[in-house]
């Protein structure tokens, strides 16, 4: 019997030291051989169809560099199922249990915000793509990066050449998704609108899961607006664009969509559709630039099709991380994030330049407009480039203050 | 304003028509099996998504009224013969958790074979510009389904009060042991009921297919707007799908002029209301 205790008891003893082994020796071979990169993404829940594509740009990504500095990326997926607190609790793991530093990736802002908190506080680097103003605004933080603009830069980019345009469209009506994003994008049309001295006729709300739009048309209609701007994103600006135009709104009004993510909203609403609509975008496969090549070259051969912007921007994330590191010479987090600091790449709108006060990525926002299904050249060539434009807040405007 | 507010009113009664239409099914199934189909909602998927692959490879949204429906009959009966049938003798939770699980998984069938953004599906050529009704502008395709809704509710009353598919129906939805004691094959109406709920919603999806476009989620509209205008109207009555459909539709467009911000809020709100007032339904009796 006591011979059986002592052997319990030093099996009981061995036991936290053979758990803990493995642990070690496995941080050990991540330090020696393997950069391990850890990508926030929702393959599953609402938000499944976009987290699904980020996922590949980002996962064809890390394929093409394949390394940096000799270590080979092994590429994590976090599925956070489209729900933030699931995010954290994740990265938490991955980063406290693991020893990961470098995370990538998010599906929306809601992730975005949450997660770099997470990863400031745990001393990681994280790139992301959220869409709201404060990921590198009031919620700037030194781990904090991100890809495309954000609302401000989106508004500017797209209403300014527009009112350029058409100096004659002084009535402009707004549908607004009642929700963060859609407010700071209407904050920001207003703020235009002052300033040019046009009359914003009327704004009609909508709520996150509306689906019928046929009242808020009726009433902007009403109101004959030259101009219709679409401050929502996602199912709902196609919702709001095929409604207004079933109501024969394009004879009479230039309707704008601010937020658009390109080609795969193109083929959702069909080139009928498109026709003669304005769309403000983050990335167009027809910009042909050293990066948008390497883009469309990585998703070719995964696909066979040209990249939409869920794929460039998915990849975006990965080059800016991986380029850092590459800068850096070490994958010392304080040092990636030294080196990416003002740091200019070839990406996929062309060069690109992570601003050092917020880390906001500076690149082209587009203005493009549909043409007519005879126009187009190929079954991709939905809309024209009918401006390019990097219109950002100066960072002491931003709200970022960087500790 | 006012001029704008009786818009929003017409507005209202055709998006209650197609509300109804989006409903009609699943009241049909509640009232004579008295469970909540929550495959409807994937009927309604489906069908929208074969409206799209038919239109693509033909151009013929025409087509896609013939054969979506009737595939997604076929579906009905599958789904009915081979899962349904077992579990009428349990208590209608299985019925819930059985739908429940084929609406899933058509979902993510859907998603494998067309992937997971969305399409677009055209409207008819003859149907795609606007009709003048007095002072007011108005989608051609919207009056269009107004149209055939206003038919289909006009043959489904006509089945239901004058055929005898319809008195086994109705006697159905009041006793369905009667009805079996009578020495009527209760299984074969249950089938022919969930097959023809299904068709519905199956017309419901390729007529909402122009005005929606179709994408993988889009069935949760369809089951939550069903959902809302049965219990207003009444679970298990026609007349009141088109009640309850009617008035959500209104209140949706008047409060899209009044506070847009809350029409969504409106609708549940008087969905709340009604309940209150009238817990059966306003048509309903339990």
């Amino acid at each position: 019997m006591s011979m059986e205790r002592r052997t319990i008891l030093k099996g009981l003893a061995a036991a936290p030291v053979a758990l803990a082994a493995p642990g070690y020796l496995r941080r050990a071979a991540a330090q020696e051989g393997t950069l391990d990169v850890a990508a926030v993404y929702s393959l599953s829940g609402t938000f499944a169809n976009v987290g699904t594509l980020l996922n590949n740009g980002s996962q064809w990504a890390a394929e093409k560099y394949g390394s940096v500095l000799g270590k080979k990326i092994n590429y994590i997926l976090l599925d956070d199922r489209g729900d933030p607190g699931e995010a954290v609790r994740k990265v938490q793991e991955v980063m406290t249990q693991r020893g990961v530093r470098h995370i990538v990736g998010c599906t929306n802002s809601a992730i975005a915000l949450a997660v770099q908190k997470e990863v400031f506080a745990r001393g990681g680097v994280y790139v992301q793509m959220a869409g709201a103003d404060e990921s590198t605004g009031k919620d700037c933080n030194r781990s904090n990066f991100r890809w495309p603009v954000a609302s401000y830069s989106a508004v500017n980019a797209t209403v300014r050449p527009l009112i350029e345009k058409f100096p004659n469209a002084k009535k402009w009506y707004t549908i607004t998704g009642q929700y963060v994003f859609g407010d700071s994008l209407l904050t920001n049309c207003k703020a235009i609108f002052a300033e040019k001295g046009l009359t914003h006729v009327g704004n009609s709300y909508h709520s996150l899961s509306d689906r019928e739009y046929s009242g808020y048309i009726a009433t902007a209609l009403a109101a004959q607006p030259d101009v219709l701007a679409i401050c929502n994103f996602g199912n709902q600006t196609l919702d709001v664009i095929r409604q207004a135009i079933s109501f024969g709104m394009k004879r009479n009004t230039k309707i704008l969509a601010i937020w658009s993510t390109g080609l795969d909203q193109y083929q959702a609403l069909g080139p009928d559709n498109c026709e003669g609509v304005y769309f403000g975008c983050n990335f167009w496969h027809g910009v042909d630039t050293p990066g948008a090549r390497a883009v469309a070259e990585v998703v070719k051969a995964k696909t066979g099709d040209v990249p939409n912007y869920l794929h460039a921007c998915g990849y975006a994330v990965v080059q800016v991380l991986v380029e850092g590191i590459k800068k850096a010479g070490t994958t010392d987090v304080p040092a990636v994030i030294k080196a990416l600091e003002g740091m200019s790449y070839e990406g996929p709108t062309g060069l690109e330049t992570v601003r050092a006060e917020d880390h906001q990525v500076i690149k082209d926002y587009y203005l493009m407009l549909g043409k007519a299904k005879g126009a187009m050249k190929d079954k991709n060539d939905f809309a024209d480039i009918v401006s390019a434009t990097k219109a950002f807040l100066p960072p002491d405007k931003t709200g970022c203050k960087m500790t | 304003m006012t001029q704008l507010l009786l818009f929003q009113v017409l507005n209202g009664l055709g998006i209650g028509m197609i509300y109804f239409l989006l409903s009609v099914g699943l009241t049909l199934i509640f009232g004579l099996m008295r469970f909540v189909n929550f495959a409807h909602g994937a009927f309604y998927l489906v069908a929208a998504y074969l409206a799209y692959a038919v239109t693509a490879a033909t151009g013929s949204l025409w087509l896609a009224l013939l054969v979506a429906p009737l595939a997604v009959t076929a579906l009905a009966i599958v789904v009915e013969r081979l899962l349904l049938r077992h579990t009428y003798a349990m208590p209608h939770e299985a019925q819930i958790l059985i739908t429940f699980a084929v609406a899933l998984l058509i979902q993510e069938v859907v998603i494998m074979v067309f992937g997971p953004l969305g399409q677009n599906v055209p409207t008819p050529a003859a149907l795609s510009g606007v009709v003048f009704l007095g002072p007011y502008v108005y989608p051609a395709y919207r009056l269009f389904v107004v149209v055939v809704t206003a038919v289909v509710a006009a043959a489904l009353w006509l089945a239901v009060e004058r055929t005898k598919l319809g008195a086994v129906l109705r006697a159905g939805s009041e006793s369905a042991e009667m009805v079996g004691l009578l020495g009527i094959n209760v299984s074969r109406v249950f089938m022919a009921t969930f097959a023809l709920g299904g068709a519905l919603a199956a017309l419901a999806g390729v007529l909402a297919a122009p005005i929606r476009g179709v994408e993988p989620f889009m069935s949760a509209e369809a089951l939550g707007i069903a959902f809302v205008v049965i219990v207003v109207g009444g679970l298990g009555t026609l007349s009141g799908a088109l009640v309850g459909g009617l008035l959500i539709g209104i209140v949706q467009s008047v409060m899209s002029t009044l506070w847009p911000g809350g029409a969504q809020l409106m609708v549940y709100a008087a969905m709340a209301l009604v309940i209150l007032v009238r817990p059966a339904g306003l048509l309903g009796r339990f």
